[in-house]
């Protein structure tokens, strides 16, 4: 189609994609001409652009009343269905809301009526206790004594976060097990895995093998000292880097318990 | 961080990552939900399903920069669902609904135009609200419901058509109302 050939019938059924930018070149330079000589044509386009710029932003203009809940991991299969997702208010859920709510969009923010603007003042006055807090944790966190230690051969920095150390022993028994457990896991050894897992985890990495199996080379960039959970078994968190996360920002938590005079690990989530 | 990165972190069993995901889809994907199903509570129970199947299957996700599109399919298959079952179940008694599903925060003529979009028939509305509320474009959403992309161009032209004519009544509507009053008035 020529700038001679373009009508305004040609023009309208082309002016959707022009203004979504997904035109080619001659296509768009052609609407151009059009609407700079066409004055029906060019009064249409203004109303088209108005009407799906207010679509975009109508698409984001409802914020559910609860957020939608991410099931447990041994749940992934029992979905929860029907109403359930209004009765189920996480601790995480506020990190998510005020991070998507009206806050993180002044210009809404600024047009809210009341209720709205009484509870945005609210989660101001929770985010700024938080970020306080937050403040006090990272303190206390680069207060705590690091510490090189050798694992397994390797040198890897090692936190005191235990409250109630635990014998050395078993500490480093523990350390030694996480760490060789993560190893299999990026050298994919699937028997080694097995063995240093309990039957639960075992039928948990059958059934999803690739939560467990990771590719290319990993660094140990940090590990805590082991501490006892409160069901008797023990955490330990491993902060890793490897090919896809270059940026120490991903963690393993493990939870081992002892079994017959060994310990297994029971779970290795990823964190981030 | 960028959404393709969540998602490869979601597809390996990082429920952080995923929780991340639900916080940036939540609004768009309860909106597209409310816009097709016209039901607040039908809109609340499609999106939660669509998370939920989504954690659920998101390692059978191939391209990770592919996980809005991927989404979205999954809810427009909740959202036929939701009216399969709405118009197979027959209500007793109204329910009064204990408090509201969602909090509209955009401007007032939003809530007109919402109205308009979902008196569209249920074609059109289901391409509006992928292409506007999901933010996709005209290819994916043909593949999405399995029609020509041409297809999806016509419903979308013919759409906006009608969206534009409705939202100029309701201006000259809200226009004209000072007037009548004047005339009751007096």
């Amino acid at each position: 189609m020529s700038r001679e050939t373009m009508n305004c019938d040609n023009c309208r059924v082309l002016l959707e994609p022009y203004i979504g930018g997904d035109l080619d070149d001659t296509q768009e330079r052609e609407v151009a001409w059009h609407l700079a000589s066409c004055d029906e044509c060019a009064a249409g386009h203004a109303d088209m652009r108005r009407l799906t710029a207010d679509l975009r932003l109508l698409g984001d203009s409802y914020v559910p009343g609860s957020t939608f809940v991410v099931p447990s991991a041994s749940a992934r299969s029992r979905v929860p269905s029907g109403r359930l997702w209004q009765s189920v208010a996480a601790a995480a859920a506020v990190v998510a809301v005020v991070s998507t709510s009206a806050l993180s969009i002044p210009a809404f923010a600024e047009q809210l009526p009341l209720p709205i603007s009484r509870e945005v003042a609210e989660l101001r006055q929770e985010r700024d206790a938080l970020e306080r807090r937050t403040g006090e944790l990272t303190d206390q966190v680069e207060r705590l004594e690091v510490r090189l230690k050798n694992i397994g051969g390797v040198q890897v920095p090692v936190v005191d976060t235990a409250p109630e150390p635990l014998p050395a022993e078993t500490n480093d028994a523990i350390q030694r097990l996480a760490m060789d457990f993560i190893k299999a896991q990026y050298s994919r050894d699937t028997d080694a895995l097995r063995r240093m897992a309990t039957d639960g985890l075992v039928s948990r990495m059958d059934e999803r093998p690739s939560d467990y199996l990771r590719q290319g080379s990993v660094v140990f960039a940090q590990m805590t000292d082991v501490s006892r959970a409160e069901d008797g078994g023990y955490l330990v968190f491993v902060r890793l880097t490897d090919d896809e996360f270059n940026d120490s920002s991903y963690q393993q938590n493990l939870t081992i318990i002892e079994s017959d005079g060994a310990f297994l690990v029971d779970s290795a989530d990823m964190d981030a | 961080m960028e959404e393709h990165k969540l998602v490869r972190r979601a597809m390996r069993g990082d429920r952080e990552a995923f929780s991340a995901l639900v916080g940036l889809h939540q609004r768009s994907v309860y909106g597209a939900a409310y816009g097709i199903t016209r039901s607040e509570w039908d809109a609340a129970d499609a999106a939660q399903e669509t998370f939920a199947e989504a954690f659920d299957k998101i390692g059978t996700l191939r391209d990770p920069r592919r996980f809005r599109a991927w989404v979205s399919r999954i809810l427009v298959n909740k959202c036929n669902e939701a009216y399969r079952r709405s118009k197979s179940t027959i209500s007793m008694a109204e329910v009064p609904e204990p408090r509201a599903v969602h909090e509209f925060v955009g401007p007032e003529e939003g809530l007109d135009l919402m109205a308009a979009v979902q008196m569209l028939d249920d074609d059109h509305r289901t391409v509006v609200v992928l292409r506007y509320f999901r933010d996709m474009k005209v290819d994916d959403i043909a593949e999405v419901l399995g029609c020509p992309a041409g297809t999806v161009k016509s419903r979308l032209n013919r759409a906006l058509a009608k969206l534009n004519a409705g939202m100029r009544q309701q201006e000259g509507g809200r226009e004209r109302e000072p007037a009548v009053y004047l005339e009751v008035a007096r």
